[in-house]
C-alpha cells in the first residue's frame, strides 16, 4: 500500500505521536492481558494489531479508550492520558459487537451517537450515512438490517463527530468480500485525511492493506513493522507463517 | 415422537438449570424466605397497642359499665383515659393521643342492647380492624362480667374516610405505588441490562456521556412512561363511567369509583416519586444479572419482601417489632403511607405526615440514583 502524500510512511520523532502506551499492563485476576507493552503511534496511519483470539487486542484497545484503566503503565491519546472523559469527543471507537440500538431506526441510532458526542445532528448525520452507503435506509428499523448492513452502521456511529483516533476492533468480521474492500477503501481514505487508525482483526489477508502490524501474543507486542518487514524478519512470504514463527510457534508450521 | 430425542432435550434443560447456580439457589432460596416471611408476620405480628379512651354517660349503670370495661381493657395491656364527650374523643383519636374512642350511650345498662360508637383514625383500616378486635374482646368479657347484660351493638365511624365498607377504597392507593414502582423497576432493569449485554453501554461509555447523564436521561425516559401509566390508572381507580345498556347487553359501568379525599396532583407526586426510585434500583440491580431471567429472579428477593412488609396488605404497626425496622428503610412503605393520606385522609402539604413521606420518597430516589450511577462502572460492561 503506498504511503498517502503528505503523510510519513514511517515514524517521524520530530512529530507527536497520536498515542502511546508506557509499560502499560492490565491483569484480571492472575491472568496478565496486557503484559509491559510500550509502543508510540504516529497520526495519520493506519496500525494493524494481529493477533489469535485472546492475545490481548481488545483489552489494550479498551486501554487507549480509556474503558477499563491500568493495572501500570500509562495510556495516552493525542497528549491526553486516558481515561479522559473530554477526549472521548476526540476518539472514535467501533466495538467488536456492533452496539447499535435494534429497535431504533438507522437515522435514530446515528442522531443518537451524534448527540452523545456532542455534534450537530442533521448534518453529520446525512453525510456519514452516506459514506457507509445507508442513506437509502434511514427509516430501516435496525433489527431489519442484514449482517453487514449493521456493521456499516455501527461504523457510521464511530465516524460521526469525525474523530482524529479510531480504534476498530475486528471491523470486518461476519461482513463479505466486496463490503470488505469498501470498508478499507473508507479507512485508507481517512487515514489520507489523517485520520489515525488502530484496526485489530485475526485475518491475515487484512494486514497487508495495513501501514505496519503490531504481532501482540500473550498480551506483548512480540513483532512490529510493515508487512514486508515482518515477513523478511521471520524469514518467510507469508504472514501467517511468519506470525507463528515469531510467536515461537514454528514447528506448527508446514 | 423420539424418546432420544426427548432425553436428549430434557438432558440439555437439567444442565442449562444446573449450571445457572443464581436459579438454582432462587429455587429454594425464594419460596423458603417469602413463606417464612409470611409465617413470621401472621404468627409473630405483634397485637396492636390499644390506647382506648372511653366516654361514660352520666348515671350509675353507666359508671358500673364503664368502670368494668376500662378494667377489662387494662387487663389485656391497653391504657384508658376519660373524655368528657364523644367531640373530646374524636379530637384525642385524631390528634394520636388516643388510638381507639369508646362512645357509651346514654341508654347502657337499663337493659336494652345497646348501640357503642367505636371511632378509629381510618388511615389504616387493617390496623382499625385490630384494635375493633381488641375493644370487642373487652367488651364481650365486660359484658360476662355483669349479669344480664345483653351484647351491644357496635356501630364504628372513622375520622378518615368511611369505615371499611368497601375494602377497596384502602387497597387502591397501595395498589397504584406498588404497580407504578414494580413496572418501572422491571423496565428499566430489563432495558439497562440490554444495554449492558448488547454491547450500547460500552459504545456509550466510548463517547463523553457520563454516568449522571444516562440515570436523568433514563429517569425522565422510565418516568414519562411511569407517568402514562400513573394517568391510567388513577383514571381507572378514582372513576366511573356508566355505560348504558346496548342490544342484549346489560349496563354497566367502568372504573372502581374509589373516593379520592385529597388532591390527585398530590397522589400523583408520590407515585411519581417512588417510580423515579425504582429506575434507579433497576440500573443497580441490572449490574448483578447477565441474563434477563435473573431481573425476573430479582423480583421474589427485592420486590416481594417489600410487598408483605410495606403495609399493602399487613399494617406495619402490625408486623413482628423485629422487622418493623426493616419496613422503615422500603420506599413502598412511605409511598402507601402517603398516598394513603392523600386518598382517604385527603392530606395536603400542611400535614406533616405526607411531607415526611414526600422528603423520605425524594431522599430515596437521589441515593438509588447516585448509586446507580457509581454502579455504571467502565470495567463492568
Amino acid at each position: 500500500m503506498d504511503p498517502v502524500p503528505g503523510i510519513p510512511a514511517t515514524t517521524d520523532p520530530m512529530i507527536e505521536p497520536a498515542m502511546r502506551g508506557v509499560g502499560l499492563v492490565k491483569t484480571f485476576g492472575s491472568v496478565r492481558a496486557v503484559d509491559d507493552v510500550t509502543f508510540e503511534l504516529a497520526p495519520g496511519r493506519i496500525y494493524g494489531l494481529l493477533g489469535p483470539n485472546g492475545s490481548g487486542k481488545t483489552t489494550l484497545i479498551r486501554l487507549l479508550t480509556g474503558m477499563t484503566v491500568a493495572s501500570a503503565g500509562r495510556a495516552e491519546v493525542l497528549g491526553v492520558t486516558m481515561p479522559s472523559r473530554a477526549n472521548l469527543a476526540r476518539i472514535g471507537y467501533m466495538t467488536q459487537s456492533d452496539g447499535v440500538y435494534p429497535a431504533l431506526t438507522v437515522a435514530e441510532n446515528a442522531r443518537f451517537f451524534a448527540a452523545a458526542y456532542g455534534v450537530d445532528g442533521e448534518r453529520a448525520v446525512e453525510a456519514v450515512l452516506e459514506v457507509v452507503d445507508l442513506a437509502d435506509r434511514q427509516r430501516t428499523i435496525v433489527a431489519n438490517l442484514s449482517g453487514g448492513q449493521r456493521r456499516r452502521l455501527s461504523l457510521a456511529c464511530a465516524l460521526i463527530h469525525e474523530p482524529p483516533v479510531l480504534f476498530l476492533d475486528e471491523p470486518t468480521v461476519g461482513i463479505d468480500p466486496l463490503l470488505r474492500v469498501q470498508f478499507w477503501t473508507h479507512f485508507r481514505a481517512l487515514a489520507g485525511a489523517g485520520t489515525t487508525i488502530v484496526v485489530s482483526s485475526h485475518v491475515m489477508d487484512e494486514a497487508d492493506r495495513c501501514d505496519e502490524l503490531l504481532f501482540i501474543r500473550s498480551g506483548r507486542i512480540i513483532a512490529r513493522g510493515s508487512g514486508r518487514e515482518v515477513r523478511d524478519q521471520a524469514g518467510t512470504d507469508d504472514l501467517e507463517t511468519a506470525f507463528l514463527r515469531l510467536g515461537g510457534d514454528a514447528e506448527v508450521t508446514r | 415422537m423420539s424418546r432420544r430425542r426427548v432425553v436428549a432435550l430434557f438432558r440439555r434443560v437439567v444442565e442449562e438449570i444446573r449450571r445457572d447456580r443464581p436459579s438454582i439457589a432462587l429455587l429454594f432460596v425464594a419460596p423458603i424466605l417469602l413463606t417464612g416471611l409470611v409465617a413470621f408476620i401472621v404468627r409473630e405480628g405483634s397485637t396492636p397497642q390499644v390506647n382506648a379512651v372511653i366516654v361514660t354517660p352520666a348515671g350509675p349503670a353507666g359508671a358500673v359499665v364503664g368502670a368494668t370495661l376500662a378494667s377489662s381493657l387494662v387487663a389485656s395491656g391497653a391504657t384508658v383515659t376519660e373524655a368528657a364527650d364523644e367531640a373530646a374523643a374524636q379530637a384525642a383519636v385524631e390528634d394520636g393521643t388516643a388510638s381507639i374512642g369508646i362512645i357509651l350511650p346514654a341508654d347502657i345498662g337499663t337493659g336494652d342492647a345497646p348501640t357503642i360508637t367505636v371511632i378509629t383514625n381510618g388511615l389504616d383500616p387493617a390496623g382499625d380492624a385490630a384494635q375493633l378486635a381488641e375493644v370487642q374482646r373487652a367488651m364481650l368479657s365486660a359484658a360476662s362480667a355483669i349479669a344480664g347484660t345483653p351484647l351491644p351493638t357496635i356501630e364504628h365511624e372513622t375520622i378518615y374516610g368511611t369505615p371499611s365498607d368497601d375494602p377497596i377504597t384502602t387497597y387502591a392507593p397501595a395498589i397504584i405505588g406498588f404497580f407504578a414502582y414494580f413496572f418501572v423497576y422491571i423496565l428499566t432493569g430489563v432495558s439497562f441490562l440490554r444495554e449492558r449485554t448488547g454491547g450500547t453501554l460500552e459504545r456509550l461509555m466510548a463517547t463523553p456521556v457520563t454516568r449522571g447523564e444516562i440515570v436523568v436521561g433514563y429517569t425522565l425516559g422510565f418516568g414519562l412512561f411511569a407517568t402514562i401509566q400513573v394517568v391510567v390508572l388513577m383514571i381507572w381507580t378514582l372513576g366511573t363511567v356508566d355505560v348504558p345498556a346496548i342490544g342484549p347487553l346489560p349496563a354497566f359501568s367502568i372504573g372502581l369509583g374509589v373516593p379520592m379525599a385529597g388532591s390527585p396532583f398530590l397522589a400523583f407526586l408520590v407515585v411519581l416519586l417512588v417510580a423515579i426510585g425504582a429506575v434507579s434500583l433497576g440500573i443497580f440491580l441490572s449490574t448483578f444479572a447477565r441474563t434477563e431471567l435473573q431481573i425476573i429472579q430479582f423480583i421474589p428477593l427485592v420486590i416481594s419482601p417489600q410487598f408483605l412488609l410495606s403495609g399493602v396488605l399487613f399494617p406495619v404497626s402490625s408486623l413482628p417489632p423485629v422487622i418493623q425496622p426493616l419496613a422503615a428503610i422500603m420506599p413502598l412503605t412511605y409511598a402507601v403511607d402517603g398516598l394513603r393520606q392523600v386518598f382517604i385522609r385527603g392530606a395536603d402539604l400542611a400535614v406533616p405526615e405526607l411531607r415526611v413521606d414526600i422528603a423520605v420518597l425524594a431522599g430515596f430516589a437521589v441515593f438509588f440514583g447516585v448509586i446507580a450511577a457509581v454502579t455504571i462502572r467502565r470495567d463492568v460492561v
